[in-house]
């Protein structure tokens, strides 16, 4: 398991998302633990995901609080 | 005539304004909602002998109070007697597009769904039993795809018939059994007193835990109770409420799309534009997009605009010579020709300027590209101490620094915002073209575009550096994190993009055009007066304020009257620094005079000024309302002491190695 924060580019598992209030930041934007995820655009600077056709950019600081898996 | 009320609300990046601008052409109009600076949109139509007037409510996610744009959706609800609430839904994000239909439906029962953007999530292979999905949610569904204007005439029918029609039930969502008793509690208890908001909304918000709504009424029922009652449910549930209700939400929204799914083809791939945003997200190449994108903006502004401007120019021409053979007294004749045509007139000029700028900025907006400028220059934000989003009030600051700095309201933190405040008036507002357009069409020939985007990037250095110093200085802080969605890449409707920039355009000009009317009035008489015969002369009281003025710029290249005027009036209107040459020259020779007054370095140093120094009359008040007497003034000396420095550096420094 490893922070999206730290990731490569890829197909990932969102494990976790650590605090409720980013929770519910990533949630009311469609995307929720136990999605499979692509990362798109790894750090530095924002971590750009992708699940279906929801793509979101995500900062660090927000980043660093999602633990995800890498899937194959 | 009978007239209904329809709102229109829905996520952002739904197509939301398209249908607005498709169902009320230009029928409409730009404002303020009141008290706040959030942007306001009605317009209407009239179908079936029903004039139907339609408001656009801000796109939102969801409905909390602990945000100006959300707040705004809310009590819009609640205050007016809206007929239909039309909330645009984006067909190939069907359950995240659901979840605000869940929370406006505690808000109002006439709801209308219109499934827009239908070819995007055919072409997806998704679709839905319409029917069925109507039967689950109790509301009607039309289809439409809003940048092709398909559907529209079926959505104004339905509207129609929504409107005359009351619904007498909607999708209500039970939370099950624990939530729903300790909501009925809640209610209970709030029904002791009479609130604004509907009594099941309030609870739902209670148990959210949204602060605003839960201040709002505190006070007024048992609060202690009620907080007693959560925590044993959260107890017995072993999870927060807040959570529990997010999570019921999204579980049968959920539920519901996968039974309304016919057929969704087994391995979704949205190859395509995950190709296109790992280009244009790309710490290397994004950034050189951005640029290069920036920079065919300014240049298309400026060779599409400019045959445009010298057409106007010309009527205004002919208009000024049938004044000139009219018997009109002669100090009349001067008031239009010199006061009037020369002051608006050289405004108006500017107008296809203005418009190419909204436009292109509207193709950015709805292409889907300024969210992935905001993802390119988040890093740079963060090196100087913001986030990414502060990117984009910064670049809405190139149209006009008064939405520019109403726009910082989308940042949660006060130093974030004072810091984005400090920098706008540095963005390269539209108002500051002309200038560029006047002294780069006289003084650099062949580098007209080269020399106008050179400003704008001197504006955004400036402007960083400003963030960065202040930062550093007295608002030291850690910004809050980012995070924005990015829409797919649509092709615009151009019928949209075209009424957006028409739209915004008669709104900005409508606000500048009675500031640049008095203005020039008041110049005028300050050039008339005492000596008539002297017009615009030294002898004047319009010289005489320019030469108290003028030595301050002695070093920076222009020591002379009329540009101590031009620069005062400018901080009126941005727009009166070209009128003024106008009317204190003439605009007949305004080109050949200007040659007399500047060389080609002044006249950088000029535009330079022009660009960096006080913020205009409108921007001033602005500020003021948003970040407070203290950091205006400051704002004030800052942006005047910065302008100086550098126009003067700049002067000293190219004389120094070229020679004037």
């Amino acid at each position: 398991m490893e922070k999206l924060s730290e990731v490569k580019e890829g197909k990932y598992k969102i494990v976790e998302i650590l605090k409720f209030g980013k929770l519910k930041k990533m949630s009311n934007l469609g995307i929720f633990p136990g999605d499979i995820i692509e990362v798109v655009k790894p750090t530095p600077g924002p971590v750009v995901i992708k699940k279906e056709n929801i793509t979101i950019g995500i900062g660090y600081g927000i980043a660093m609080d999602i633990i995800v898996e890498k899937v194959e | 005539m009978e007239e209904k009320l329809v709102a229109i609300a829905g996520n952002p990046n739904t197509g939301k304004t398209t249908i607005f601008n498709s169902l009320t052409g230009t029928r409409q109009k730009v404002g303020n909602w009141p008290g706040v600076t959030v942007e306001k949109k009605e317009g209407y139509y009239i179908y079936k002998g029903i004039k139907f007037n339609v408001v656009d409510l801000p796109g939102t996610y969801t409905l909390t109070g602990e945000s100006e744009d959300q707040k705004i959706a809310i009590d819009f609800l609640i205050e007016n007697k809206v007929d239909v609430l039309l909330l645009i839904v984006d067909a190939s994000n069907l359950e995240r597009n659901l979840h605000l239909l869940v929370l406006l439906s505690e808000l109002h029962k006439n709801i209308l769904i219109d499934l827009n953007m239908i070819d995007i999530a055919e072409k997806e292979g998704i679709e839905y039993d319409i029917t069925h999905l109507e039967k689950l949610l109790k509301v009607k569904f039309v289809k439409t795809i809003g940048n092709r204007n398909i559907g529209i005439e079926e959505l104004r029918e339905q509207i129609y018939k929504e409107s005359i029609e009351s619904r007498s039930e909607i999708f209500t969502l039970n939370y099950g059994k624990e939530v729903e008793k300790i909501i009925s509690e809640i209610e209970n208890n709030l029904n002791k007193s009479t609130f604004y908001y509907p009594s099941r909304f309030l609870a739902i918000k209670i148990l959210e835990k949204d602060e605003y709504f839960i201040n709002l009424i505190k006070d007024k029922i048992e609060y202690e109770k009620i907080s007693m009652s959560i925590l044993n449910l959260e107890k017995i549930l072993n999870n927060s409420t807040d959570r529990i209700l997010i999570e019921k939400r999204y579980g049968i929204i959920h539920g519901i799309v996968r039974e309304a799914i016919i057929e969704k083809k087994k391995e979704l791939k949205f190859e395509i534009t995950e190709k296109i945003d790992k280009v244009l997200t790309n710490n290397l190449i994004g950034p050189l997009i951005f640029l290069f994108i920036m920079f065919l903006i300014f240049n298309g502004i400026f060779t599409f605009g400019n045959p445009l401007n010298n057409f106007i120019e010309l009527l205004l021409e002919k208009m000024r010579n049938s004044i000139l053979m009219s018997n009109l007294p002669s100090y009349l004749k001067s008031l239009i020709n010199d006061g009037i045509i020369s002051g608006v007139g050289s405004v108006i000029s500017f107008v296809p300027s203005i418009f190419l700028f909204f436009f292109f900025f509207s193709i950015l907006e709805d292409t889907g590209y300024l969210a992935r400028a905001v993802i390119v220059s988040d890093r740079l934000m963060h090196k100087i101490g913001l986030h990414g989003k502060s990117a984009i009030p910064l670049i809405l600051g190139f149209g006009c620094n008064v939405p520019a700095i109403m726009g910082t309201r989308i940042l949660e933190n006060k130093k974030d915002k004072i810091l984005t405040c400090l920098s706008i008036p540095f963005m390269s507002c539209s108002a500051r073209l002309p200038v560029y357009i006047l002294f780069a069409g006289i003084f650099f020939n062949n580098n007209q575009g080269a020399i106008i985007f050179s400003l704008y990037l001197l504006g955004i250095i400036v402007s960083l550096l400003t963030i960065k110093f202040w930062g550093s200085i007295v608002l030291k802080h850690v910004s809050t994190p980012l995070i924005i969605e990015l829409p797919p890449f649509r092709t615009p409707y151009w019928k949209s993009v075209f009424i957006e920039s028409w739209t915004r355009t008669k709104y900005f000009f409508k606000k500048a055009g009675t500031l640049i009317f008095l203005g020039s009035l008041i110049l005028w008489l300050l050039s008339y007066f005492p000596n008539p015969e002297n017009y615009g002369s030294e002898f004047n009281y319009i010289g005489k304020i320019g030469k108290i003025i003028s030595p301050l710029f002695k070093y920076s290249g222009f020591n002379f009257w009329q540009a101590g005027v031009a620069l005062i009036s400018g901080i009126y209107a941005k727009e009166l620094v070209v009128s003024t040459f106008g009317t204190l020259f003439g605009i007949k020779d305004l080109s050949n005079t200007l040659k007399i007054y500047f060389n080609t370095i002044s006249a950088y140093s000029f535009m330079i000024m022009s660009l960096l120094y006080m913020p205009c009359l409108a921007t001033f008040l602005t500020l003021r309302k948003e970040i407070g007497l203290k950091w205006t003034i400051i704002s004030l000396f800052w942006t005047l002491f910065i302008g100086w420095l550098i126009s003067t550096f700049f002067y000293q420094t190219l004389t120094f190695l070229i020679g004037s």
